[in-house]
């Protein structure tokens, strides 16, 4: 009897502190998770001001008169062929040959 | 004990007595006492309860400054849009958190020194208004100023006002800037679109309300818009503007067999991120918000009437020498040949009473029925809402017939008539404009409005006018991409009369006119002569070359090989 009742004190305080436990646990699991969700909204509202940021500087009011610098211009209708006589077209020589020549 | 006690009966009488009296006292007292133990444990204990219930019908009735915002005021709800991308994928307009700044006017402390403080950073802040709001001590919640910038709400923070604070808020961006304005629209300061394709979102793809800074999840919306081709546009015009010292431009660029709007543009230009100030006419979107009489452009309707109807062939001859007599008014042309044209040259020299005679040809009811087939007699609608109504004329006589065969006395949207011009140049068939991406298949329930063969001699005489050495079109040539259009020189109209020193000059344009695949349309607003146009304002020296220029750079964006090239190889 007396056994049955230590047996069972003990159980209780084992089942106590195991109910604890995997209290405390899930409390930690669920700051980990809210952390991890306010760190995920923060990473997606970096992105948008990133994705933002990044169209800002690629919009063409900028680039325009940067690649103008450059001495770019729209292409001239000399300058276009179609694919299939791209294709077939032998490439220019003359580059390679100079880089070959400069090794 | 009692059990103990009872071997020994005598002493035990003596000293059960004490004990029995003493217990019989002892409960009698108990008996006496036990109602007043009662009461006073009942007293004790309601008397806790008591003072817990008062404390908690305090605590609610007083409201205690430091307690987090009140649950009654009203939160404001924002809401989430889904990103806004071009045909390429290039982005538009998107979300981005930005922090709101309010009050709280229970705890500022000295309202003149938060007044005061606040101006230094924002200085266009209403001084007054925020002083009256911040008076009232029941408003628990005052906006400040929605949508701040990282830095600004950085510099109100270190300013360090007590009852100041911040909330993260959905702002929209437009990365571009101006870029394509009007086409966008404007949202307001909710995060609701108010105009243009952001409206459209609101009404046909739907919003989410949100109560915090929470990114829409919803795929973007792609337009048919190709930032490339819109900056060319837009940069165009603006040279155009400065070159011609015109009131304003617009410009349209149009993909004939699908309809999509390719470019859109309108100067003076709209920046959607600012609310626009409506009682400005001059910012109103000149291509799908106002009507025009457009002038000659519409003659390149009148021919293909013509020759749909089979009355008339390119070679058929009119004797234009002689003026139109309409009523009151009598119709010549400007620089008459002093010979008969053939229908062609009626085109390509713009002139007015050939135009006339093919519609009095025509009669009223076969021109009509044209221009409603065409779609020119109705309200057109595209996403960003209903095109103003066409101005028509009230009766459809030999004056009207003559004046609105070279667009006079009818005034539509550029881009109405632009979408009639393209349901001819592209083989035939009906096109309805669009802002949105084509997706292949839904273009199903297009209908034939002329016949192919119409299709391609309206296509040849407009490539006559930008070929030919005396065609009006002729400074629109662009080597290789075989260019074809119409001018169009309208004098505006204002308060019912035409104003003479103010013009509409625009050029209706496509190519390349072996396969019509795009439409330009280019409109200058009141241009002046120049030393470069040698005093003219006609569209031949102002619109054409604009049109060559914008055509030179979008062609190869657009993928239109050069003809001139293909020839060589």
């Amino acid at each position: 009897m007396r056994l049955t009742n230590i047996a069972a004190f003990c159980f209780a305080v084992a089942s106590a502190f195991l109910l604890y436990s995997l209290n405390y646990e899930t409390r930690r699991l669920e700051a980990q998770i809210q952390a991890q969700e306010r760190e995920s909204q923060k990473a997606k509202s970096d992105i948008a001001v990133l994705k933002a940021e990044r169209s800002h500087l690629s919009r063409p009011e900028r680039i325009d008169p940067l690649a103008r610098s450059q001495g770019m211009m729209p292409p001239r209708a000399d300058q276009l062929v179609p694919d299939n006589v791209a294709a077939s077209a032998k490439p220019d020589a003359a580059p390679l040959r100079r880089l070959a020549e400069s090794e | 004990m009692q059990l103990r006690c009872a071997a020994s009966p005598k002493a035990n009488k003596m000293q059960r007595l004490a004990p029995a009296d003493a217990s019989v006292l002892d409960d009698n007292w108990r008996r006496r006492r036990a109602p007043y133990v009662n009461a006073t444990l009942i007293g004790s204990a309601l008397m806790v309860f008591g003072i817990v219930g008062a404390q908690i019908l305090s605590l609610g009735l007083t409201a205690r400054p430091h307690l987090s915002l009140a649950v009654s005021e009203p939160v404001a709800t924002s809401f989430s849009r889904p990103d806004i991308i071009d045909r390429n994928g290039r982005l538009l307009a998107t979300d981005v958190e930005a922090p709101s700044l309010f009050a709280d006017p229970a705890i500022v402390i000295d309202r003149d020194e938060v007044v005061e403080k606040l101006l230094t950073v924002l200085p266009d802040l209403n001084a007054s208004e925020l002083r009256a709001a911040l008076s009232d001590k029941v408003r628990r919640f005052v906006w400040v100023r929605r949508g701040l910038s990282p830095a600004v709400a950085q510099r109100i923070h270190n300013l360090g006002l007590p009852g100041l604070a911040f909330r993260k808020e959905l702002r929209r961006a437009y990365p571009g800037g101006a870029l394509a304005g009007h086409v966008l629209g404007t949202v307001n300061v909710d995060n609701k679109g108010t105009s243009g394709i952001e409206k459209y979102i609101d009404d046909a793809i739907g919003v989410d309300p949100v109560n915090s800074a929470t990114l829409s999840t919803q795929a973007p919306v792609r337009l048919s818009l190709d930032i490339g081709v819109q900056h060319a546009l837009e940069d165009e015009l603006d040279t155009a503007v400065r070159r011609y010292s015109s009131q304003g431009a617009a410009g349209l660029v149009l993909d004939i067999k699908t309809g999509e709007i390719v470019a859109s543009a309108s100067l003076p230009r709209i920046d959607p991120a600012r609310a626009p100030n409506l009682s400005d006419s001059s910012t109103t979107d000149k291509i799908s918000g106002g009507t025009y009489e457009l002038g000659s452009v519409f003659k390149t309707l009148t021919v293909a009437m013509a020759l749909d109807a089979g009355f008339a062939k390119p070679s058929s001859i009119y004797d234009v020498r002689e003026p139109l007599v309409a009523g009151r008014h009598t119709i010549r042309d400007a620089h008459g040949i002093g010979r008969p044209l053939t229908m062609s040259e009626i085109f390509t020299h713009s002139s007015n009473v050939g135009a006339g005679m093919l519609a009095l040809q025509a009669g009223p009811d076969r021109t009509r029925a044209f221009l409603k087939k065409l779609g020119l007699l109705d309200v057109m609608k595209t996403e960003a809402g209903a095109v103003p109504a066409p101005q028509l004329p009230s009766r459809w006589e030999r004056a009207e017939l003559i004046t609105v065969s070279y667009g006079h006395g009818i005034a539509v949207a550029p881009l109405q008539f632009a979408a009639a011009a393209a349901s001819i140049l592209n083989g035939g068939v009906s096109v309805k404009p669009t802002l949105l991406k084509y997706q292949p298949g839904t273009n199903a329930r297009a209908s034939r409005l002329v016949t192919r063969e119409t299709s391609a001699g309206v296509a040849s005489m407009m490539r006559l006018n930008v070929m030919e050495s005396d065609g009006t079109g002729k400074r629109a040539d662009v080597p290789g991409f075989r260019v074809g259009g119409k001018t169009g020189t309208a004098e505006l109209a204002e308060g019912g009369r035409y104003n003479k020193s103010a013009v509409l000059s625009s050029f209706l344009g496509a190519f390349p006119m072996d396969d019509p695949q795009y439409l330009t349309f280019i409109l200058l607003f009141e241009p002046k002569g120049s030393e470069e146009t040698n005093g003219q304002r006609t569209a031949s020296t102002n619109a054409a070359p604009v049109t060559a220029r914008v055509i030179g750079r979008i062609a190869g964006q657009l993928g239109v090989v050069p003809v001139s090239t293909v020839a060589t190889q």
